[in-house]
């Protein structure tokens, strides 16, 4: 190994996560690993790690990414939740080589980094065939198409189609498709978008890529697991409330890393991580902090404003959560729970409805919690039909949160600048992989689609499988 | 000719630079990029149209600030001129003048023009 390949090896190895089914707290803990780097672009990345287990509606988005990773480029698949074998369908084989590390194994991941930057290890070929998506030059000597300035087919795509703006002129407006693998937005989340300049002019969810497909296992690990066990085994309240604010602290370190305060976002999630019930001064301070930030109050202070019967104009009933607290609602099922009478138990509630509140309100949830926590003792819960979970309240038989969380995206994009849309949707904290989780006596969800999301035109992408790769 | 010999080598050697940086990197760089690999990254999603497309600049506020200053420049060159002369005066002018070009300046500013969306 020559004096370059070896100083290359050694430094951090840029890996560019796919957040599969079960994955996402292996992938936000990827971001903790020493000797790790989590990029947000795959041109800056040289690993590619499909983290947990691929779906069919995951694997054309993943190979796109995969053939955007600059060359050098390896990829790597953490299993989460299955068997090393858990790839039934083989959808890994569509990539040209992976190799299985555990998750967590930082030398594992060290290992493919220097094999490959030292030649030990052929970098990865295309994954997709080098296909141009139409012939690209339109009419005219330069390609640039018919009549006018705006005719004909450049590269093989029609220019964008024109639409109102609300000064009244006519402008083009870009329809693209955002995610599943976009680090501004939750892990699986598809957005369909009319961009004018950076303006969100609409937005549609798209199809769920974690959607079970018959004959698939069933999705997760969820990240609010510990919250649907408990509906059917008895848990400590302690152990409840200790996940809680856990749930809370790793939301806080994602929405500060999308402020662009990823330092103070990975010392949040490392506290999260470890959390354990004498870490209570400590979230305390985290709460003291942030909440007196200016700074932050005012980047999210009259974002996402959730008010005029937002919260009731869903097909989903979104009941509680701290979504519903932060604009005012008192509602929290630990209020009826009993195994939360004389612990003290009041709501936190905010005013203003907006990303600040929202912000607010999960901290003061993160402390309230850890002194529930403390309080609670060994005390235990026994399982009932319904319970306060990190995003609002679960039940057996009724759709999960985050389902109602998705169909509010819509409505509160529309007409906001793309950065606050992007703190619009970390504001809700919901998880995808938890909205396609089919209940009975829920929303119907079959199809691939969210419930209550408009079909229209610009996704064409949508529901593609994955057929054109191999 | 000493003269134009040097100059003539500068012109050469610019020549063969020019040349030479033109060449080398495509010569280095032997990968040539398949065309999923050229795509613009949309997380996962591919571009359904092109990327040439006309947005609304907002030229109104810029427009609105490009005035209130612009006008403030235009008195304050004159200004500067006379303003040893005329003293503490010309000061107390000046502060009344910027006053009313910033509350034209605040009341744009809470009636949203300075909003891009």
């Amino acid at each position: 190994m020559g004096v370059i390949a070896r100083l290359a090896s050694g430094a951090d190895v840029p890996v560019f996560p796919v957040v599969a089914a079960g994955g996402r707290l292996a992938a936000e803990a990827l971001r903790l690993l020493p000797g790790v780097r989590v990029e947000d672009t795959p041109r800056a990345a040289t690993v590619l790690v499909v983290v947990g287990r691929l779906t069919r509606a995951l694997l054309h988005p993943a190979l796109v990414v995969h053939d955007q990773l600059p060359q050098p480029r390896a990829t790597v698949w953490m299993p989460i939740g299955v068997d090393e074998a858990g790839d039934p369908e083989g959808l890994l084989s569509a990539f040209p080589s992976v190799t299985t590390v555990g998750a967590g194994d930082t030398a594992g991941l060290r290992t493919v980094f220097a094999d490959l930057v030292s030649g030990v290890r052929a970098s990865d070929s295309p994954a997709l065939p080098d296909m141009e998506p139409a012939h690209w030059r339109g009419v005219g000597p330069y390609g640039h198409g018919g009549a006018g300035m705006t005719g004909g087919v450049p590269f093989g795509r029609p220019l964008p189609a024109r639409a109102p703006d609300p000064d009244g002129l006519e402008l083009d407006q870009l329809p693209l498709q955002l995610g599943p693998l976009h680090p501004g937005l939750p892990p699986g989340l598809v957005l369909h978008v009319g961009l004018q300049g950076d303006v969100v002019r609409h937005a549609e969810v798209g199809a769920n890529p974690y959607q079970s497909w018959p004959g698939d296992p069933a999705p997760g690990p969820l990240d609010t697991a510990t919250f649907v066990d408990a509906l059917r085994l008895p848990t400590p309240v302690a152990d409840l409330e200790l996940a809680r604010a856990r749930h809370h602290l790793r939301w806080v370190a994602q929405a500060l890393r999308l402020h662009g305060l990823e330092a103070l976002g990975l010392r949040v999630a490392a506290l999260g991580g470890s959390l354990s019930p004498t870490d209570r001064c400590t979230v305390q301070a985290v709460t003291r902090r942030l909440a007196g930030s200016r700074s932050l109050a005012w980047a999210t202070a009259g974002v996402g404003v959730t008010d005029g019967g937002l919260l009731d104009g869903i097909e989903t009933r979104l009941e509680t959560g701290p979504v519903r607290r932060a604009a005012g609602d008192t509602g929290d099922a630990r209020s009826d729970d009993p195994a939360y009478q004389g612990l003290g138990f009041e709501p936190v509630v905010h005013q203003g409805a907006d990303a600040w509140a929202r912000l607010r309100q999960r901290l003061a949830e993160a402390t309230q919690a850890m002194d529930l926590a403390e309080r609670a003792g060994m005390r235990v819960r026994d399982p009932g039909p319904a319970l306060e979970g990190p995003r609002g309240t679960i039940r057996l038989d009724a759709a999960m949160p985050s389902t109602a969380l998705c169909e509010l995206l819509p409505a509160l994009l529309a007409g906001s600048e793309w950065g606050d849309a992007v703190t619009t949707v970390a504001s809700l904290d919901l998880d995808v992989e938890e909205a396609a989780l089919a209940r009975s006596g829920s929303a119907p969800a079959s199809g691939g689609r969210i419930a209550g999301t408009p079909t229209g035109s610009g996704h064409q992408n949508g529901g593609r499988p994955g057929a054109g790769a191999r | 000719m000493a003269p134009f010999g040097a100059a003539l080598a500068v012109v050469l050697a610019a020549g063969v630079a020019v040349l030479a940086g033109r060449w080398l990197p495509s010569s280095v760089s032997s990968v040539a990029m398949t065309a999923p690999e050229r795509v613009p990254f949309l997380g996962g999603g591919l571009p359904e149209v092109h990327a040439w497309s006309r947005y609304h600049v907002r030229y109104y506020s810029m427009a609105l600030l490009f005035l209130a200053f612009d006008m403030e420049m235009v008195f304050m060159y004159p200004w500067a001129v006379v303003f040893v002369e005329e003293g503490a005066i010309a000061l107390v002018e000046m502060l009344m003048f910027i006053t009313i070009l910033v509350l034209g300046i605040l009341y744009a500013w809470r009636e949203g023009a300075l909003r891009w969306a």
